[in-house]
């Protein structure tokens, strides 16, 4: 996608997001991405942005996909997260091994509950599933999506991982620190109708992970923008000691330092090579970086109005700290880019 | 120079963090905070159990401390029914002190602080809530924001403008002891809060509240400074709070690097070690200049230079332990109890004076330093 198309479809979606999100962004992160606003995104195509066409997808190029989670990002890192789950998570596992639930997931008819958590750095719990006759049972960790239709988890019995495609339960929601709107829980399976979709789970989820560079450095830099143009937007007309915020130096300097950085970042990023692996990398571990840094001062200068939901801002601030665990391994990226830079293993004393 | 504390306030830590294993736990933590509710019986017991006593300002200082080590949300809810005391312990009436003082400090009543104002935050002497003489009576018109016990304090210490004095703002504001149950008086409770959700925070509107004379806080004209003053005692309390939050963060880092060596895992990676470290190594500091600021306070020779140092430093050590233990424990944190430490921990930065502000009386009290050495 040239950079015309990438500007054209920016602005498509920064309309629908201003039609379709901005209003409730705090219902979402109360109640989750509801289902006319999954229906909503897929009829705009971006849901299945990735999803090859023959599945009812759009087969929209990476950086018209980046494009797209950037700019919802700014609205709701959790609505982003979403469209990143179902892009890059979903649809890369179940493949064309289930061709009808690939097509609920472009439609937004149906959605899967996903759990990550089991290669997840930190991580001290496995999920374990036992046989009961020919069912797969047992009880999922955090995931995302916990009311989903489907389930994707992983074993660590046998080690696969599994797709369920009946007996899924959300059992109890966790709205946790970050991306409260993607509805995370906990789940109970009891599913007889189920596709391994890797023998070698943990592998699978790994690579799926690690795949995320890109997706990542997207929703992080989304997430900063957000929040950043919340707090230029707030210092301009919020007054203190007489003075709008904006003509205190410390003030004025930190954030367009900030604005400076997210503008270098999203340039990067939108012409980055999607094969060169040291550029992606370092893309996310930068961008991570500067969302934690930009949301952290963007509510600091909202005062006491950004430790309030109602004022959009600290949301941001939560999901950039989550962003950094919840879909990546920091130490095992860390070891990358290590590897990256000294061309051989490095850094793992 | 002796650094360690005497035995009594040591025996207070010790009873602190008894009560803080015996009282507070994971489980209470997730749920007071999930369903923003104020730990009313967790308070009491905290009474009860003999470790608050504002009298006392050394034994306060730790036992805030120890209990925010365990929960922010709770350490701060069952210590701060006192919130403002100190305005009217070295500034009201002996009328006052019997009338309002007693009732809270055996813990049956919950008294606040009301001085931010919607649209005011740092900027106290912006304040607009004004009261008029009418009748022998003070009628208060106006608002305040982000008020600490806002719907469940009986009383408040309340800033308010009594006069306009032209170029001279933090001029002309008077403190007075507001009843919360008067005519005019409303509370909203603020809800959705980043983090200390088990803490009560409430806007109030004062229309037309009818306030006795006598409930005039010292001279009229000098809140201003009353405030002010209080504000160099609440800071070091803050960085009391701080430095629990970040100590928490840290127990939690520790447990989690035993948990990964017993597992035989990356534990002691160097990376993790040095930040571990660099936790510590803030802590510490924080702490000498918290105890430096609290001796020059309760020696009633306030140090407001050390007393900003301390709470802007002490919150920027909990914001970073809090960030950095999350990032080390990843998951197990994001699931456990350093989520809420995160969400805690950065309200440390904006209350009581946001660091920006801290910085600000810093830099201000060492230029004057500066001019009268140099004059």
């Amino acid at each position: 996608m040239s950079m015309e198309e990438q500007d054209l479809l920016r602005s498509a979606v920064k309309e629908f997001a201003q039609k379709s999100i901005q209003d409730k962004a705090l219902k979402i992160e109360h109640e989750g991405v509801d289902k006319a606003l999954l229906q909503s995104l897929a009829s705009q195509g971006f849901l299945g942005a990735r999803i090859p066409e023959k599945y009812g997808g759009s087969g929209i190029d990476l950086h018209g996909y980046l494009t797209i989670v950037n700019e919802l990002a700014t609205f709701s890192p959790s609505v982003a997260a979403l469209v990143m789950l179902v892009n890059s998570v979903h649809a890369p596992l179940i493949g064309d091994s289930e061709p009808e639930v690939m097509k609920k997931l472009a439609s937004g008819e149906a959605t899967v509950s996903t759990s990550l958590s089991d290669v997840l750095e930190g991580n001290f719990s496995a999920t374990s599933l036992k046989k009961n006759g020919s069912n797969l049972k047992g009880a999922v960790n955090l995931s995302s999506l916990y009311r989903g239709e489907y389930a994707i988890a992983l074993n660590r019995d046998d080690g696969h991982l599994y797709l369920f495609k009946d007996g899924v339960k959300g059992v109890e929601e966790d709205s946790g620190l970050s991306f409260r709107g993607l509805s995370n829980g906990s789940l109970e399976i009891d599913s007889s109708d189920y596709t391994v979709l890797s023998e070698k789970g943990e592998d699978a989820l790994k690579a799926v992970v690690d795949n995320l560079d890109l997706e990542v450095a997207a929703l992080a830099l989304g997430t900063a923008k957000g929040a950043l143009d919340k707090a230029i937007d707030y210092v301009k007309v919020r007054k203190t000691f007489e003075r709008p915020l904006k003509d205190y130096g410390p003030v004025a300097s930190a954030l367009s330092r900030h604005m400076a950085e997210y503008l270098a970042l999203s340039s990067y990023l939108e012409s980055v090579d999607e094969n060169d692996s040291r550029a992606k990398l370092t893309l996310k571990v930068l961008s991570v970086d500067l969302a934690k840094r930009a949301t952290k001062a963007a509510l600091q200068y909202h005062g006491g109005y950004g430790y309030i939901e109602d004022t959009g801002v600290e949301k941001f601030y939560r999901d950039a700290m989550g962003l950094s665990i919840l879909f990546q391994r920091p130490h095992h990226d860390s070891m990358r880019l290590s590897k990256e830079i000294f061309g051989e293993k490095s850094g793992y004393l | 120079m002796d650094f360690d504390f005497p035995e009594d306030i040591v025996n207070a830590r010790k009873k602190a963090q008894e009560f803080a294993r015996k009282e507070i736990n994971s489980e209470m933590a997730k749920k007071y905070d999930r369903l923003e509710k104020f730990p009313e019986e967790l308070r009491k017991k905290a009474f009860e159990y003999g470790i608050i006593d504002y009298q006392n300002p050394w034994s306060m200082l730790v036992t805030i401390e120890e209990l925010c080590r365990a929960d922010a949300g709770l350490g701060i809810s069952a210590t701060v029914s006192l919130f403002g005391a100190e305005v009217i312990m070295l500034f009201g009436s002996d009328e006052q002190k019997q009338k309002y003082l007693s009732m809270v400090q055996n813990g049956d009543k919950i008294m606040g602080l009301a001085v931010t104002e919607p649209g005011g935050g740092s900027d106290v002497a912006g304040i607009t809530t004004r009261a008029v003489e009418k009748d022998g009576k003070y009628i208060v018109n106006g608002a305040k924001m982000f008020i600490t016990n806002g719907t469940i304090a009986d009383f408040f210490v309340m800033l308010i403008r009594t006069e306009e004095v032209e170029g001279k703002r933090h001029h002309g504001l008077s403190a007075f002891i507001v009843d919360s149950d008067l005519p005019g008086f409303t509370k909203n409770k603020l809800s959705g809060k980043l983090g200390v959700r088990a803490t009560n925070t409430a806007e109030l509107i004062l229309d037309n509240v009818p306030v006795p004379k006598e409930n005039l806080i010292g001279e009229p004209g000098k809140g201003f400074y009353y405030i002010m003053t209080f504000f160099n005692i609440s800071r070091a309390y803050v960085a009391a709070q701080a430095i629990g939050i970040a100590q928490g963060a840290l127990d939690r880092i520790l447990e989690h690097l035993n948990r990964l060596t017993k597992e035989g895992k990356t534990a002691l990676a160097e990376e993790v070690q040095f930040l571990a470290s660099d936790i510590a190594t803030r802590i510490e500091a924080s702490r000498l200049l918290a105890y430096k600021a609290a001796s020059y306070l309760f020696q009633f020779r306030p140090n407001p230079t050390l007393t900003s140092m301390a709470k802007a430093y002490a919150s920027e050590t909990a914001t970073f332990a809090a960030e950095k233990a999350l990032e080390i424990t990843g998951y197990s944190g994001i699931t456990g109890d350093l989520e809420r430490f995160f969400r805690d921990s950065k309200i440390m930065e904006i209350w009581e004076g946001t660091s920006e502000i801290e910085k600000l009386i810093i830099a201000r009290n060492l230029l004057k330093e500066y001019a009268e050495v140099n004059q």
